[in-house]
């Protein structure tokens, strides 16, 4: 890749991240809200954006990596411009969550860790999301859908192939 | 201190030891893991689980502080029960290919699976299968034997200072991972092999060679350099198979220079015969006739004698009394680096031990890169600098350590004598003086800041000061070094007649070799130019390779055309090609000798490894050559060479009572103390020119042994330095721009590619010594100009 | 939206819950928040606050069910290092998620609370660690931060007392682990969220080396209610030893699944019938999980327990978050086993031995015997690799991946069997 392809934080955000990083008592605490910028600006996490993340934090690689791949949010590979995650764990499973999930693969013949020919969807099953009231929990891209059945997922999918807002 | 009971015997430790330290303390077996004494504690494998009364589960005793009263139980049918689940779980995922794998034998896991396991497993499903990383050079991965104990992790943070291993990934999906290119950016990555408690991080070199049971160990004293550390010597039928740190050593670990030299030892470079030149070639020859050759060249000849300083000090002494019954005129020089040969020189090693230096309030460290010099030290320098003390820096570069250097300033050699007024102007005004510091003072005008941050580390409750080779190797070193005794003594670090500095030596013995050879020794340059002028006949080279080593390689080159070489030596190298006769002498794995460290540290060898060959020890080859020259035997064995060195030697007194049977431990040779005082010469200083040069030492390349040794070599490629770098400004003050240049010097014009860092001084060329501008490293200043000349 | 209260019962972090905007400062100072603010701030010293808070009986909602007023006082002072106070929203344990209704519907009391209990232990630096997926509710304290700076709430001098402190909200990024208390401290360094051994506790070294007190965004929303009506007020709320108020996030098979904070105390067939709506089949629970997924299960024969750590305990399981999970006669408990299973082992940090091995191959294990491939070897197993995580390692979610595991052993041996039994019919 040559330098000119090499990710690179925009200057507004290199000044975001000047004024976050004095806000805690070492730059290092900085990396986890870093990592969210770089994965908002540039779709994932890539080795090149890790590193670029490393440099502008004055971290070494290794601790880039090691955080990137603890946390499950952080994503290393690109997914649809839409991330359905189903909440699996046992509140929703008691109210249909393992149907729902399994609906929604074939629905969008996906499965985990793959994207719709359109580019629009990624699917994955996800842990507790905290809103078992709502139980089952869809989350699009962090946005809560709560109680949601096959018909209101579809409803949505449609929604954003129509290229509506949802 | 905390009163416990340890299975009902009553112990005592210092509060806030841990339990596993108080068992280990007292001879009570825990099994661990993760814990290793000098990394920090992780907790994480569970396998030291122990019973305390009143608390409803097993705690981990590495982790739990002993307290007053506590009743600790090592061993039930609850903790059998829980060991043995441990070890099920380690198990479930390990790939159980103990005769395969090289650490069976010496592996953790395996032991404890007998001591403590259940002897069949219960898991059904699949096993978990990581990859295998490069790790370069010296280390074999077999990462699906990995328990995750983070031993390496934390090694390679806390100790190599590199941080480039990291834990990968969560749950059971979590991987031991190294981010490299070529190789662990680590000159300590050889301990990985040895922190690892299974086979998953393997010694590469030996991978498959060996095993374990088949080796016989020597324990024996690495003198690749002068930190000397006590190392185990493996063996099989008398080879050389692998260097590993001694256990209960001072230093737990050995850097990759002193561990994987241990090829050379059975390289086609290593001399095993006498040989004789004949023509083109040098033919092996028995001793008698090429001991024959050797007198008709140095009988009655105008000889010149160069020597390491790296043999044991009764090889050393052998030298000495060689030249004062065979050639009472000649002169001696044992040191490539000295320019200034005032009596400075002698008063070398350190006035502090290791350990005192890393709990010292503040390190100052002058012009040294003691990561490649002495690495060891530097890992101690760096567990100060983890724990928060500072480091303060000068120097001319700003040398990569893997370690925070709190304080640091680029500065020229030229500008050593500035930065040492000004401090000692910031100290007078402290109100803190030395006698001799005005005279001093008087001799110099110039001023230069960074002696402000010096006077600032001086002025700490403790203070250690490393004086490198910037200085030592300074045309006005004595100067430098009497002013920097003066600061010390200043900031009451120091008394009068005392100095408070270390001053890093270039190699090994530095203390005797003071006083045995103080009266005739000579600069290294000086007698090379002898040479090449015709005022000698021949060099006796003892284990020197001034050609591929040192700052005078171009004198060195110039001198052996002209003269005839005797070449005495464990290693032919480079040297061979001059030799006229080579006599093998006995490596340091093979002698039955004694060896200072730059702390005054003694090590007397006891079971050394039987010759290979027909080599000798250097102090039976000395004395043949003595014999054979004068027909007189000044010392017909160890003990009567001893003497000589208790007469010639009185700082080394204490040797004798080693010798004794003294524990080695109890006895500490001290270095000589500052003899001379000298005065700022400035007058003689060489910087008519516009850049000073500076020379870079390679671990990996320095020294007949390391570049005997293939895997050294082959390190050194991956870690090559660069050949010529400058400062970016300094090219743009002189107009110029980075690529071809031409370098004007005493000694002609060439042409090199020289690059630009930020990280040296500007004004400043740094010329790797074994770089394909090597030979600049014995200029002191030189100019720049663009392109071709 | 908050679950509607049918019976008006004493609340305390829900008062103002379904106060319409009350997310806005504007709105919140309407219904006293920050009004007694200043008084604290004027009046009351660390020494005070910390009687208040050990009178008032309050215990950690964060599952521990730790003394605050306690934890406040093992806090040293001048150690001449900062103190930090962070704020645990991380809210990961399955079926808990009462945090996430106090952050969207009132931040204000969060923020008010961080800004006592900062106040009391002299912190300059406060950090609400928010877990990653509650992008809402991390926009909508984002927001109610900045209103408290605007209105000199928070930041320099704080309404001219002389108090200065600072409050960042922070987001994790999908690791359970990361509530554990010192997981979350090493998040917050912006490592990896591996829990530390103890001691050192938090107290006295935690964030950076520093001394750090972190508490449950419930704890810390009670703490204004506690300053103002005082502590003896609280201690007189709920039972002895059970003080106060409690919010409750039941889930699984009830009709009304919800929020419902309640005096300590109250009992558990009153909480499901009168605000849950009832089971969704049957009269009695089949399973009740009392404290989230990691608590063991109570059952039917439980119905009626007092909602309090100790009748909890008493029961045999804890109070935990208050997370309480009803599982009715139709639930497959193999499968939620196997389910939970899951969650643990894809939790696990892996640091532990026994975790990170014991949580994987108890999943494997349970997926062949959910699957009907199970074996009796399989049961033993599953048993001793179990029993031999809890309580044997760094933090406590071994302890909680194997509290469903020995539950369904125990008290479902015959629907285990079954299992086994589908592979050979
Ligand atoms: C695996 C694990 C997960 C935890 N998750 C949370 C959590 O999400 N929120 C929380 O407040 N406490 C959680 N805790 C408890 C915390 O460690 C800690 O006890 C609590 O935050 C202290 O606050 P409190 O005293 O106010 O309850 C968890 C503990 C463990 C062992
Ligand atoms: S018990 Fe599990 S989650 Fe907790 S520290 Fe150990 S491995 Fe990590
Ligand atoms: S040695 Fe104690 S947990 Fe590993």
């Amino acid at each position: 890749m040559s330098a000119s392809e090499m990710p690179k934080f925009s200057e507004e955000r290199l000044a975001e991240i000047d004024a976050l990083v004095k806000r805690y008592p070492s730059a290092k605490s900085a990396l986890m809200p870093v990592l969210y910028m770089a994965q908002q600006d540039f779709g994932y996490l890539s080795m090149d954006t890790q590193q670029m993340v490393a440099d502008v934090l004055q971290l070494r690689l290794m601790e880039v990596r090691e955080v990137v791949t603890f946390y499950t949010m952080f994503k290393e590979q690109p997914h649809g411009k839409y991330l359905l995650e189903v909440c699996t764990n046992a509140s929703c499973m008691l109210n249909g969550a393992d149907e729902l999930y399994a609906h929604m693969k074939e629905y969008l013949g996906i499965g985990p860790g793959e994207i719709t020919e359109d580019g629009l969807f990624s699917i994955a099953e996800v842990e507790c999301a905290g809103a078992c009231a709502g139980a089952p929990v869809v989350q699009v891209n962090n946005i809560y859908h709560e109680k949601a059945t096959a018909e209101s997922m579809e409803a949505l999918i449609t929604k954003v192939r129509a290229g509506e807002a949802i | 201190m905390t009163e416990l009971f340890i299975n009902d015997e009553e112990v005592t430790v210092p509060a806030g030891t841990s339990i596993l330290e108080a068992c280990r303390k007292n001879g009570v077996d825990v099994p661990y893991f993760c814990y290793h004494p000098e990394l920090s504690v992780a907790a994480n494998c569970r396998m030291c689980l122990v019973e305390i009364e009143g608390m409803p589960k097993p705690l981990a005793s590495c982790c739990t502080p002993v307290a007053e009263g506590m009743k600790v139980i090592t061993h039930s049918e609850g903790l059998e029960k829980d060991r043995a689940m441990i070890m099920e779980y380690l198990l479930i995922n390990h790939p159980l290919d103990c005769p395969v794998c090289d650490q069976g034998g010496a592996c953790k896991l395996q032991d404890y699976a007998v001591e403590h396991g259940m002897g069949h497993g219960r898991y059904i499903d699949e096993k978990r299968v990581p990859s295998d990383k490069d790790l370069g050079p010296f280390v074999n991965t077999c990462m699906t034997r990995c328990i995750h104990c983070t031993r390496c992790v934390r090694f390679a943070d806390e100790i190599a200072g590199t941080g480039d291993m990291g834990v990968l990934n969560r749950g059971d999906h979590m991987l031991i991972e190294g981010i490299v290119e070529d190789a662990l950016e680590s000159e300590l990555s050889g301990n990985l092999s040895d922190i690892c408690p299974v086979g998953a991080l393997l010694d590469k070199p030996s991978h498959d060679v060996s095993r374990p049971w088949e080796m016989k160990k020597h324990k024996s004293t690495c003198t690749q350099c002068p930190q000397g550390c006590d190392i185990e010597i493996e063996s099989r039928n008398d080879e050389v198979m692998r260097i590993r740190p001694a256990k209960g050593g001072v230093e737990p670990w050995i850097c990759d220079r002193g561990r994987y030299v241990y090829d050379a030892f059975r390289s086609d470079n290593r001399l095993l015969t006498p040989r004789v030149r004949q023509g083109e070639t040098l033919t092996d020859a028995s001793w008698d006739d090429a001991i024959a050759k050797a007198v008709s060249l140095l009988k009655g000849k105008r000889v010149g004698i160069v020597f390491s300083p790296d043999w044991s000090v009764e090889g050393l002494t052998a030298i000495r009394l060689l030249r004062d019954t065979a050639f009472a005129d000649a002169k001696v020089a044992f040191e490539l680096h000295r320019r200034d040969m005032r009596p400075f020189a002698f008063e070398e090693g350190l006035s502090m031990s290791t350990k005192a230096i890393e709990g010292a309030d503040q390190v100052v460290v002058l012009g040294s890169d003691i990561r490649q010099r002495l690495p060891i030290l530097m890992q101690r320098l760096r567990k100060r600098a983890n724990a928060g003390k500072p480091i303060t820096r000068i120097g001319a570069m700003h040398y990569r350590t893997n370690a925070d250097i709190a304080v640091d300033a680029l500065i020229r050699p030229r500008d050593w004598h500035a930065v040492i007024a000004s401090a000692m102007v910031q100290l007078t005004e402290l109100g803190k003086l030395a006698a001799g510091m005005d005279a001093w003072l008087a001799k110099v005008d110039a001023r230069h800041e960074a002696g402000k941050l010096l006077a600032d580390a001086l002025i700490a409750d403790s203070c250690a000061m490393l004086v490198g080779e910037e200085i030592r190797c300074h045309e006005d070193a004595a100067a430098l070094i009497h002013g920097l005794d003066l600061l010390m003594r200043a900031a009451g670090h120091t008394e009068v007649g005392k100095d408070g500095r270390n001053l890093l030596p270039e190699g090994m013995n530095a203390q005797l070799l003071s006083d045995v050879f103080g009266d005739v020794r000579t600069s290294a340059g000086t007698l090379f130019d002898a040479a090449s002028q015709g005022e000698l006949d021949t060099l006796l080279l003892v284990g020197s390779d001034p050609v591929g080593d040192g700052l005078f390689s171009r004198q060195a080159k110039a001198a052996l055309e002209k003269v005839d070489l005797v070449q005495v030596g464990a290693i032919s190298g480079d040297m061979g090609q001059y030799a006229a006769v080579q006599l093998p002498a006995s490596a340091y794995s093979e002698v039955e000798g004694t060896f200072i460290n730059m702390e005054g540290r003694v090590r007397v060898a006891e079971n050394p490894l039987r010759s290979l060959g027909e080599e000798r020890p250097m102090w039976k080859v000395m004395m043949r050559l003595a014999q054979a020259l004068v027909h007189e035997v000044p010392a017909v064995n160890l003990d009567e060479i001893r003497k000589e060195i208790i007469e010639r030697a009185p700082l080394c007194a204490a040797l004798a009572d080693v010798w004794a049977g003294e524990s080695a431990k109890s006895v500490f040779i001290p270095s000589a103390r500052n003899k001379g005082a000298t005065l700022p010469n400035m007058a003689s200083l060489n910087v008519a020119k516009a850049l000073d040069v500076v020379s870079r030492y390679s671990m990996y390349r320095e020294g007949a042994w390391a570049r005997a040794s293939a895997l050294l070599s082959e390190a050194g490629r991956i870690h090559a330095l660069d050949d010529l770098i400058v400062h970016p400004e300094t090219l743009k003050e002189l107009g110029l721009e980075q690529g071809e240049l031409t370098v004007l010097s005493n000694t002609g014009a060439e042409t090199f590619e020289v690059g630009t860092r930020e990280d040296v001084s500007p004004g400043v060329l740094f010329v790797a010594k074994r770089g394909v501008a090597g030979d600049l490293s014995g200029e002191t200043s030189v100019d720049l100009q663009g392109g071709q000349s | 939206m908050i679950s509607s209260d049918p019976k008006k019962v004493q609340r305390i972090c829900f008062d103002n819950i379904e106060v319409e905007n009350m997310h806005k400062l504007e709105v919140a100072k309407k219904h006293g928040a920050y009004a007694f603010l200043p008084t604290v701030l004027n009046e009351f010293d660390t020494d005070r606050i910390i009687d208040e808070v050990k009178t008032s009986g309050l215990r950690g909602r964060g599952g521990a069910g730790f003394p605050t007023g306690l934890k406040w006082s093992f806090v040293p002072r001048n150690t001449g290092k900062p103190t930090y106070l962070l704020c645990n929203a991380d809210e990961g344990e399955p079926g808990t998620f009462k945090d996430r209704d106090i952050m969207r519907f009132n931040p204000h009391l969060l923020i008010e609370g961080m800004i006592m209990a900062g106040f009391a232990l002299g912190v300059k630096d406060a950090y609400i660690y928010v877990r990653g997926e509650f992008l809402h509710e991390y926009n909508v304290m984002c927001e109610a931060i900045n209103e408290a700076y605007a209105a000199n709430l928070l930041g320099e001098n704080i309404l001219g007392t002389g108090f200065s402190m600072n409050l960042l909200m922070h987001r994790g990024a999908g690791a359970y682990v990361c509530g554990e208390e010192t997981a979350l401290i090493e998040s917050l360094e912006g490592k990896s969220g591996r829990p530390r051994f103890k001691p050192p506790f938090p107290a006295v070294e935690g964030f950076y080396a520093c001394p750090t007190v972190v508490n449950n965004v419930e704890t810390i929303s009670t703490i204004p209610a506690i300053l103002e009506h005082g502590g003896a007020w609280h201690a007189a709320i709920g039972k002895p030893n059970n003080t106060g108020c409690k919010i409750f996030s039941v889930s699984g098979h009830v009709n009304k699944p919800g929020n419902y904070e309640v005096p300590m105390g109250t009992s558990l067939r009153t909480l499901v019938e009168d605000f849950c709506g009832g089971l969704q089949h049957g009269t009695v629970p089949k399973v009740i999980i009392p404290g989230g997924s990691s608590t063991p299960w109570l059952l039917g024969e439980h119905y009626d327990v007092p909602l309090t750590y100790d009748d909890i305990m008493k029961a045999g399981s804890f109070l935990g978050s208050g997370a309480i999970i009803i599982l009715d006669e139709t639930a497959d408990v193999v499968a939620v086993t196997r389910r939970l299973a899951h969650f643990y082992a894809h939790e696990s940090c892996g640091q532990c031995t026994p975790c990170r091995e014991g949580t994987g191959w108890v999943e494997r294990i349970l997926n062949r015997v959910d699957a009907g491939e199970g074996t009796q070897a399989d049961i033993k197993v599953l048993k001793d690799a179990s029993a031999h995580m809890a309580g044997r390692t760094i933090c406590a979610l071994a302890e909680g991946a194997a509290a469903s595991v020995l539950s369904m052993l125990k008290h479902f041996p015959e629907e285990v069997e079954a299992k086994l039994a589908e592979k050979s019919s």
